[in-house]
């Protein structure tokens, strides 16, 4: 009894925290999504009305097409960082000269704030100065200028992800493949398995749960990208970088729309939950025993 | 110095204080506890809720038919589920 009321006592500050920096701000954001308001509006005064700023998300085309530009955004970015950590991964379990150097190098757009990689990547790709553009035009005669060209930003917006991102799936897939017993791959070499057989049965079934929690971390983050691709496009060109997060965004500041801003954001965390859960049920819940 | 020697860090005394709420198998495809059901629940309220105003409402239905029927589903899932 003593040692459970040490355990409350212990996580009580954190319970705390939760509760006033996760919790209420939560409450709150669900209560103002019932409400018109506009607090720089001629009458600031919050006005509930229902459920209609729900009704109107439903049908509001420009919120739909951020949903389906954000998924696409998310397919192509986690699934291709997924691969190519997995393979880096795999490449930094082997020893190979400058290994050490290129994990450091590897390593370093995860200290960079994303405000920081979306300026850099603006400067890279401006047509002017830029050196991808440059140099696209120097080798292969391609002109890209992601202000006008709706898939170059878009594709740009995905690469700079990867590149930012890639280095912390490689990071937790190492950790994984490291705890993994060399028993099971031993026996199934004796048993004349090969590389892909290992891979599916054995390597990826045990790295599953690692492999699982990295996606929710990568899917949760890539659903709320905002700072980089503001930074880099604007949302633009047209909506083709429009991510939900950057939808919210203008909604909320540019427009000063709050009520239906927080209506945004409490629809994109029901989706975002739902995606986790699913991913969680689809890989890692125990099945129920009638089956 | 008064324990002895061999006494274990963790014991099974211990987990069972902790043992996670009781499983139950009903006709959902997965293991789950109450709240699970009541997660699965009112995820499926919200997207019914959603479905609704987006195909049902604008035909003279009220949304009030879908939450009832999701309080109904609740019910079954919760209890059966």
């Amino acid at each position: 009894m003593q040692s459970k009321t040490l355990g409350w006592i212990l996580l009580a500050p954190t319970l705390l925290i939760l509760f006033f920096f996760g919790v209420l701000p939560f409450i709150y954001v669900v209560f103002v999504s019932f409400h018109q308001w506009n607090p720089f509006a001629v009458d600031p005064e919050m006005v509930f009305n229902g459920a209609d700023n729900f009704r109107q998300i439903v049908f509001d085309p420009a919120f739909l097409n951020s949903i389906g530009v954000t998924v696409l955004f998310v397919l192509f970015a986690v699934v291709s960082e997924l691969i190519l950590g997995y393979v880096l991964a795999q490449a930094f379990m082997r020893d190979f000269p400058g290994k050490a150097i290129f994990r450091t190098i590897h390593t370093l757009p995860l200290i960079m704030a994303p405000i920081i990689v979306g300026s850099v990547w603006k400067l890279m790709t401006t047509p002017s100065i830029g050196i991808i553009p440059k140099f696209l035009d120097d080798w292969f005669g391609i002109t890209m200028n992601i202000a006008t060209s709706a898939p170059a930003a878009f594709a740009t917006v995905v690469i700079m992800d990867i590149w930012h991102w890639t280095p912390l799936v490689t990071l937790t897939l190492i950790a994984a493949l490291v705890s993994l017993p060399s028993d099971p791959f031993e026996q199934a070499q004796i048993d004349g398995a090969n590389k892909r057989q290992i891979f599916w049965h054995i390597t990826l079934p045990m790295i599953a749960p690692a492999v699982v929690a990295t996606v929710f971390i990568r899917l949760m983050d890539a659903l709320r990208t905002v700072d980089e691709v503001w930074m880099l496009t604007g949302g633009g060109p047209g909506s083709a970088t429009r991510f939900v997060g950057v939808h919210i965004f203008k909604e909320v500041f540019p427009k000063t729309n709050y009520g239906y801003g927080s209506t945004i954001s409490v629809v994109v965390l029901y989706l975002t939950i739902v995606a986790c859960w699913l991913l969680y049920v689809t890989m890692l819940a125990p099945r129920s025993k009638k089956d | 110095m008064s324990k002895p020697l061999h006494t274990p860090l963790a014991t099974t005394e211990q987990e069972d204080e902790t043992a996670p709420p009781e499983e139950n198998a009903g006709f959902l495809p997965i293991e789950t506890n109450w709240f699970d059901r009541l997660f699965i629940s009112v995820v499926l309220w919200i997207a019914l809720s959603l479905f609704w105003f987006r195909f049902l409402e604008p035909a003279g239905l009220s949304i009030w038919i879908a939450n009832a029927i999701a309080l109904v589903m609740a019910f079954i899932i919760i209890r059966k589920g």
